[in-house]
């Protein structure tokens, strides 16, 4: 009997090899592709996706939270809570474009930025990984400092206050030279926004420190090999920096660029996003997703046009 | 063919190299410079105006202070530690695997659907954590994983960051090399396992190191009540919370957090130097 089993269990498993083995080379991959992804696929639906579903649901609906059931009643209010968003809130336009304004300054900045401290540290000098290090502890910091900045009482808010005011007093580092440029009439958009950046040099090399890893990383991805037959066809640093090392870049510049704008508008003190949070804390939740999704249209439409441009720019090496 | 290439920097490039990362990294370098000394620093020197980067008479009493609270508290101490440690190493290293493997076949296999996935995964990433708070508890509770480890380390494991940066790196392997793979008979795990990984070793090192900065600074409020079960940066949240009073032993305490990522980056980032040169990337 049990001999009888064992072979219907063998034959079964023959059928299925048998089956397997007849797949196309394009379904077997499917299945496999399937089975890998699987994992990921789960997690990311049940606590990325159903949760922004529901906060999309809210969108259109008054919430009212339950607090004694630990759930919340949603009623259908079709556009209301979109249309208070964009006429009846008084700051969410204004801070919008700012914050858009600001984005358009910064990000390109932070590329340029992270691009160029890449290729430095790229390079063979003595005190190679000690550098490497410092530059990313922005990134490694972030969190951690700031725990204890935000919670070690006022003192700090004090002090960056006044160092604020000492600075609208002086008009900061460029304001000497902005005034001579004025009065030569030498200020155009460009040079004003080369000042603004050396203004902002710092809280740009904050923020920069992950994409200065990207760029790092996929450097080290170019084979040695490619620099050494561009020199021996008599190709100079500038050359092979221009045909090889940018193209091979590309890709990640893309990268970084999505890479940025969205940790851009995820940061906690982007004006918009720290409205959209005080909106949640004061219970408002129909109000404050409104407000949320509008925000991410706006991001999301950017982050296409951005991508759209520069991708059919990237060069893929296959 | 041209003559005169220089084949090494002149000493001029040498010190305008060192100037630019001289410069920049003491821009890098001083919140930690400066949290660094303001947790040896007394606390008549803390609340000094204007402040000192450097400490003037270095003290311990900061530790001291924190070691004698912490010892007080009802929990003890190394609980939260393990609590932490114990979400950072699981959190990191299945969010390490399963990121990778999905990133895998997303970039390599195309199969139908996954184009479409991958787009949805880099819309997902523009949704701020506090967006979708709210419903997640409430799956939370549905699973009930409320007051469990599980509700901090299972949504870090769908991060879609690491698998945004994870499927970049992977379309930067070439295909040839998971094709020699497959024709030398190698099974779709072993290829993963012996090719994918250890090639794009710098990538996923990467994702570790921002995986564990992230879990490691969690301080999970929203899922995890219990107080045995709270998590480090909570705790040391609780102690600062005391007022001015504790300003030195704040600053202790933020040094205390840092440490561990900065350990963790250090470690990694010398294996993301060495590795891909000799990755077998070459044609």
């Amino acid at each position: 009997m049990a001999e009888l089993i064992n072979e219907k269990k063998q034959k079964k498993r023959n059928f299925l090899a048998q089956k397997y083995h007849d797949f196309t080379f394009a379904t077997k991959n499917a299945i496999a592709g399937y089975l890998f992804i699987s994992p990921f696929i789960l997690g990311f639906l049940v606590f990325m996706f159903l949760p922004i579903l529901e906060s999309l649901r809210m969108v259109f609906s008054s919430v009212v939270p339950d607090l004694e059931q630990s759930r919340y009643v949603m009623t259908f209010t079709g556009l209301e809570n979109l249309h208070r968003v964009f006429f009846d809130d008084p700051e969410f336009t204004r801070l919008l474009t700012e914050e858009l304004l600001k984005m358009a300054f910064n990000v390109p900045a932070t590329i340029v930025f992270a691009f160029f401290v890449a290729l430095i540290i790229n390079q063979k000098f003595k005190g190679r990984s000690i550098v490497r290090s410092v530059f990313f502890l922005p990134v490694i910091l972030s969190a951690g400092v700031m725990l204890g900045l935000e919670t070690s009482s006022g003192l700090l808010s004090e002090y960056r206050d006044l160092i604020q005011e000492s600075n609208a007093l002086s008009t900061g580092i460029t304001g000497v030279l902005e005034e001579l440029l004025l009065s030569g009439g030498m200020m155009d958009e460009f040079l004003f926004y080369v000042l603004h950046i050396v203004n902002q040099i710092y809280n740009i090399a904050l923020v920069s420190g992950m994409q200065i890893i990207i760029f790092l990383s996929g450097l080290q991805t170019i084979s040695p090999s490619m620099f050494e037959a561009s020199k021996i066809e008599g190709a100079t640093a500038w050359e092979s920096f221009w045909k090889i090392t940018f193209p091979m870049i590309s890709s990640l510049i893309l990268v970084n660029v999505v890479y940025s704008v969205i940790d851009y508008f995820v940061s906690s003190d982007n004006s918009v996003m720290l409205k959209v949070t005080t909106e949640i804390s004061r219970m408002d939740y129909g109000f404050s997703s409104a407000m949320a999704w509008a925000y991410f249209l706006i991001v999301i439409s950017l982050v296409g046009v951005i991508a759209g441009i520069i991708s059919k720019r990237v060069y893929y090496y296959e | 063919m041209k003559t005169g290439i220089r084949q090494t920097r002149s000493i001029g490039g040498n010190i305008v190299v060192y100037l630019v990362l001289i410069l920049f990294g003491a821009f890098f370098a001083f919140p930690l410079v400066f949290a660094i000394n303001n947790a040896f620093k007394p606390l008549n020197e803390i609340f000094l105006f204007p402040p000192r980067l450097f400490v003037q008479q270095p003290t311990m009493d900061n530790f001291y202070d924190l070691f004698t609270i912490m010892s007080r508290s009802r929990i003890t101490f190394s609980r939260y530690i393990f609590n932490t440690v114990f979400i950072t190493a699981a959190g990191t290293f299945a969010h390490i695997i399963v990121a990778s493997m999905g990133a895998y076949v997303v970039s390599k296999y195309k199969f139908p659907g996954s184009r479409l996935f991958f787009k949805v995964v880099i819309i997902t990433l523009l949704f701020s954590p506090h967006v979708t708070a709210i419903p997640n508890f409430l799956i939370m509770n549905r699973l009930t994983w409320v007051d469990t480890y599980l509700a901090v380390i299972v949504p870090a494991i769908a991060m879609p960051i690491g698998f945004f940066l994870l499927k970049q790196f992977m379309d930067t392997v070439p295909m040839t090399l998971i094709e020699a793979a497959k024709i030398d008979g190698a099974k779709e795990l072993s290829i993963f396992w012996r090719i994918v990984m250890p090639t794009i070793k710098p990538a996923w090192l990467t994702v570790m190191v921002f995986s564990v900065q992230n879990l490691w600074n969690a301080r999970a409020t929203n899922f995890i009540f219990s107080e045995e079960l709270k998590t480090l940066p909570y705790a040391l949240g609780q102690i600062i919370g005391g007022g001015v009073q504790r300003a030195g032993v704040g600053a202790a305490v933020t040094m205390f957090i840092m440490i561990v990522p900065l350990v963790v980056f250090i470690s990694a980032q010398s294996n993301i130097i060495e590795t891909m040169a000799n990755s077998g990337i070459k044609e």
